[in-house]
């Protein structure tokens, strides 16, 4: 139900675009230099998805508005500097309404990665996930540098801190669609990460 | 008889000795048009000045009026300098203003600049022109290098203030400046060298520490180590505010130890800053003076909500809290819960430029805190959904409010439950905060809320539009209605020339206005300029003179700003002033 929702409010939300285009498309009469946006990616087509291969889904940025939001010069620039320094990655939860980011770098290997997890999404279920691996509805899977989804803890954590560009917690359901079984590795990873 | 009560006046003296208590500036302003004789007396006991713009005024009208002056603080470049609206060589240069008063102020003691451009040799002459000087405070200003900064370590004897921040240094790799303050000198209060990229000389940072018993606030930058963030605080317990380095290392045990010794150590800490790059295992170091905390700038601090909690739920005495929005509705809860005499709260975007929301934080966060602080009075915060709603809660909960700047990351973000615009919420914040000075709009915005803020903002000093607004009537609404405007920024909204003209005179009571990628047409900004003399009206084009281009063209950007000192002399290429013509005076 609440999911239904959500949707209906997504729904909403995008059917409110054709007002915000044309608002834009008025403001470029006035204002010949100014940048138009870009399309809204709404990101909701990528949890639908059921291509075998994987999410290939090319996330496009939209253009920026020179000195918006409000963000001062002097915070952007430390803001950037942290942004290289360390291994951020998105992660997203099916059914969880907000993206997270994790810094893999700051952890040490799975099991720390569970607990921050755990953290991050645990009021939609990843206590349960994590501590009852038969009965979990939700497996952890990750996008590697070629674009194909993998099971989290099959590969070294050195290999996966290397190749991870973003996690994503599915429905076990939706993880046979994409040819993807939990395996013992994954287990071994769950039971760790429950001690 | 009669004629001498008319005649009677205390003597100077005493008047002087009166005028000694009025330290506010607006009251010293207003007792030196009292009469002649006030206005000789004050400008000689005048010790401190402000200049809220350094063009409305020149150098030597300063030095003329004010022969005595002790303490000065200008500022340079419009606000929007920040966010790169304004082009790089706009001016903001300070070098004419040093020359000025180092030829007329020997004593001058303290100099604070805001957004203006300083040399190094701007910095020698300081160095070498005040022999009494104290005080230097450099925010978010430009020009300079760490050859600059060694000048003001050599030379300034008696030095209690260096206050770097949010400035743009180029430096020397070695880092050694801090070695030319001198083994004898011990005077130093307040050092700030957070906005510095480099390392700087740890062991010249140590001695310097240990040599002045006064130090009460130290501002490290992100490049000092935390391991070695102990043996400074050994230096100086007796630290009031502290600005860690990085906050992170390889967890050992004795640097958390350490650590939280050293915090310990410090009877006096009341606020904390920095905290680059946390490593939340080592945020329970300074669990032990989190009570006694009343300042907390975690704004670049990367700390996810739940540990953020386990912080803020520790220090119940907080007054200001600046973060960033992975605090979360949750962490705003606790915030609120914990923290009953908070008075500012900043919630700064951690992906500003992200397609979607990386943080679950929204209006309710907001809401929460107006519920819990009681004495909250000034907001800065960045989200991505608000409602209506949500804003008439707010202004019912904290009428007390005097900044409101609230940020919806997506322009022309509408009311997320009712998808209208937010008009009548931030109509509710204008009419129930009756002394908001200070007001940021964001959204989906009509021209009512103009009308809201017309109507009620009436000690409105400060008020940043952007991508708001149907009409001219909307302009209109805020320059007839808001009697202390101060400064006006506007970006990206339809308003044009009919209002601009028919509130010519306004401007004249106004420190400035600026106006980008709106609807104001290059023949208006000169009927303008010729109108009012006693303005400024600067046409920045980069693309080329504006003559160029018909006069009903819009121009690109607009700075009006009242002045006495006439046309700069310092404008670059692409800004024109729109000068008085008086043989086409309209009179």
């Amino acid at each position: 139900m609440a999911k239904e929702g959500l949707g209906l409010e997504i729904t909403e939300l995008r059917l409110g675009l054709p007002d915000a285009e044309h608002q834009v498309s008025v403001v470029n009469k006035k204002n010949e230099k100014k940048r138009a946006f870009s399309e809204i990616d709404d990101g909701v087509g990528d949890e639908n998805s059921s291509s075998g291969g994987g999410d290939r889904k090319m996330e496009t940025n939209k253009s920026q508005v020179v000195g918006w939001p409000p963000v001062c010069s002097y915070r952007k620039k430390n803001s950037m500097n942290e942004g290289a320094s360390k291994m951020y990655v998105k992660v997203s939860m099916d059914g969880a309404p907000f993206l997270r980011k994790i810094d893999l770098g700051l952890h040490k290997g799975y099991s720390d990665l569970a607990l921050a997890l755990d953290k991050l999404f645990g009021c939609y279920g990843m206590v349960e996930a994590l501590k009852n691996a038969d009965n979990s509805e939700h497996v952890p899977i990750y996008e590697d540098k070629d674009g194909d989804w993998m099971l989290v803890g099959d590969v070294p954590w050195e290999m996966f801190m290397e190749s991870c560009k973003r996690l994503r917690i599915m429905k076990k359901s939706d993880a046979k669609g994409f040819g993807l079984q939990p395996k013992g590795s994954l287990k071994g990873f769950i039971e760790s990460a429950a001690k | 008889m009669q004629r001498m009560a008319y005649t009677f006046s205390f003597p100077e003296e005493v008047l002087e000795h009166v005028f000694s208590f009025i330290w506010n500036e607006r009251d010293r302003n207003a007792i030196s048009l009292v009469c002649k004789s006030w206005y000789e007396i004050e400008r000689w006991c005048r010790r401190k000045v402000f200049v809220g713009n350094c063009y409305a005024v020149s150098p030597l009208m300063v030095v003329k009026r004010f022969p005595e002056v002790r303490s000065i603080a200008l500022k340079g470049k419009p606000h929007f300098a920040d966010f790169n609206l304004v082009p790089d060589g706009w001016g903001g240069y300070v070098c004419p203003w040093i020359a000025a008063m180092a030829r007329a102020f020997p004593c001058l003691e303290e100099i604070r600049l805001k957004r203006m451009v300083i040399t190094d040799e701007s910095l020698e002459l300081i160095a070498k022109s005040f022999k009494n000087f104290k005080v230097l405070v450099l925010t978010s200003c430009e020009g300079f290098t760490t050859d600059g900064l060694a000048a003001i370590a050599a030379n300034c004897r008696n030095l209690r203030e260096l206050d770097l921040q949010e400035s743009e240094v180029e430096e020397d790799l070695s880092g050694h400046w801090l070695s030319h303050f001198p083994d004898s000198y011990t005077s130093l209060v307040s050092l700030n060298i957070s906005c510095l990229n480099n390392e700087v000389s740890l062991s010249a940072l140590e001695r310097l520490l240990g040599r002045c018993p006064n130090l009460r606030t130290l501002r490290l930058n992100r490049a000092v180590p935390l391991d070695r963030l102990p043996n400074l605080l050994l230096q100086c317990p007796q630290l009031v505010e502290l600005g860690t380095g990085v906050y992170s290392t390889e967890m050992r045990p004795e640097v958390f130890s350490n650590l939280e010794a050293a915090f310990s150590g410090c009877k006096q800490l009341k606020s904390l800053s920095g905290f680059w790059d946390v490593l939340p295992s080592y945020l329970p170091a300074v669990y032990p003076i989190c009570s006694r905390l009343t300042s907390l700038n975690l704004s670049y601090a990367i700390i996810q909500s739940s540990d953020l909690i386990k912080l803020i739920s520790q220090c119940p005495n907080l007054l200001r809290l600046w973060v960033l929005d992975y605090i979360e509705d949750a962490g705003l809860y606790a915030l609120a819960a914990s923290c009953k005499d908070l008075r500012e709260l900043r919630v700064f975007p951690s992906d500003p430029f992200g397609l979607e929301p990386n943080v679950a934080l929204t209006e309710q966060g907001l809401v929460s805190v107006s519920e819990g602080c009681p004495k909250l009075q000034s907001v800065l915060y960045f989200c991505r959904q608000m409602s209506n709603a949500a804003l008439h809660t707010i202004a019912r909960n904290r009428t007390n409010l005097t900044r409101f700047r609230l940020c919806i990351i997506e322009p022309r973000t509408p009311d997320y439950l009712t998808h209208e615009p937010l008009d009548s919420g931030f109509g509710a914040i204008v009419e129930q905060c009756k002394d908001l000075q200070r007001l940021s709009l964001s959204g989906l915005l009509t021209d009512r809320v103009f009308e809201y803020i017309g109507t009620c903002g009436k000690k409105l000093e400060m008020l940043s539009v952007a991508f708001a607004g149907d009409s001219d009537l909307g302009l209109h609404h805020v320059l007839s209605g808001c009697d202390n405007l101060r400064k006006l920024e506007i970006r990206d909204c339809p308003f044009g020339d009919k209002a601009l003209l028919a509130n010519a005179e306004k401007l004249e009571t106004m420190r400035s206005l600026w106006m980008s990628s709106c609807s104001v047409s290059y023949g208006a900004c000169k009927l303008l300029g010729q109108k009012m003399p006693r303005l400024n009206v600067e046409v920045i084009d980069e693309r080329g003179p504006p003559d160029s281009r018909p006069d009903d063209c819009p121009v690109e950007k607009l700075y009006i700003y009242r002045t006495i000192a006439g046309p700069r002399l310092d404008m670059p290429g692409f800004v024109w002033t729109m000068e008085d013509d008086s043989s086409l005076r309209l009179e």
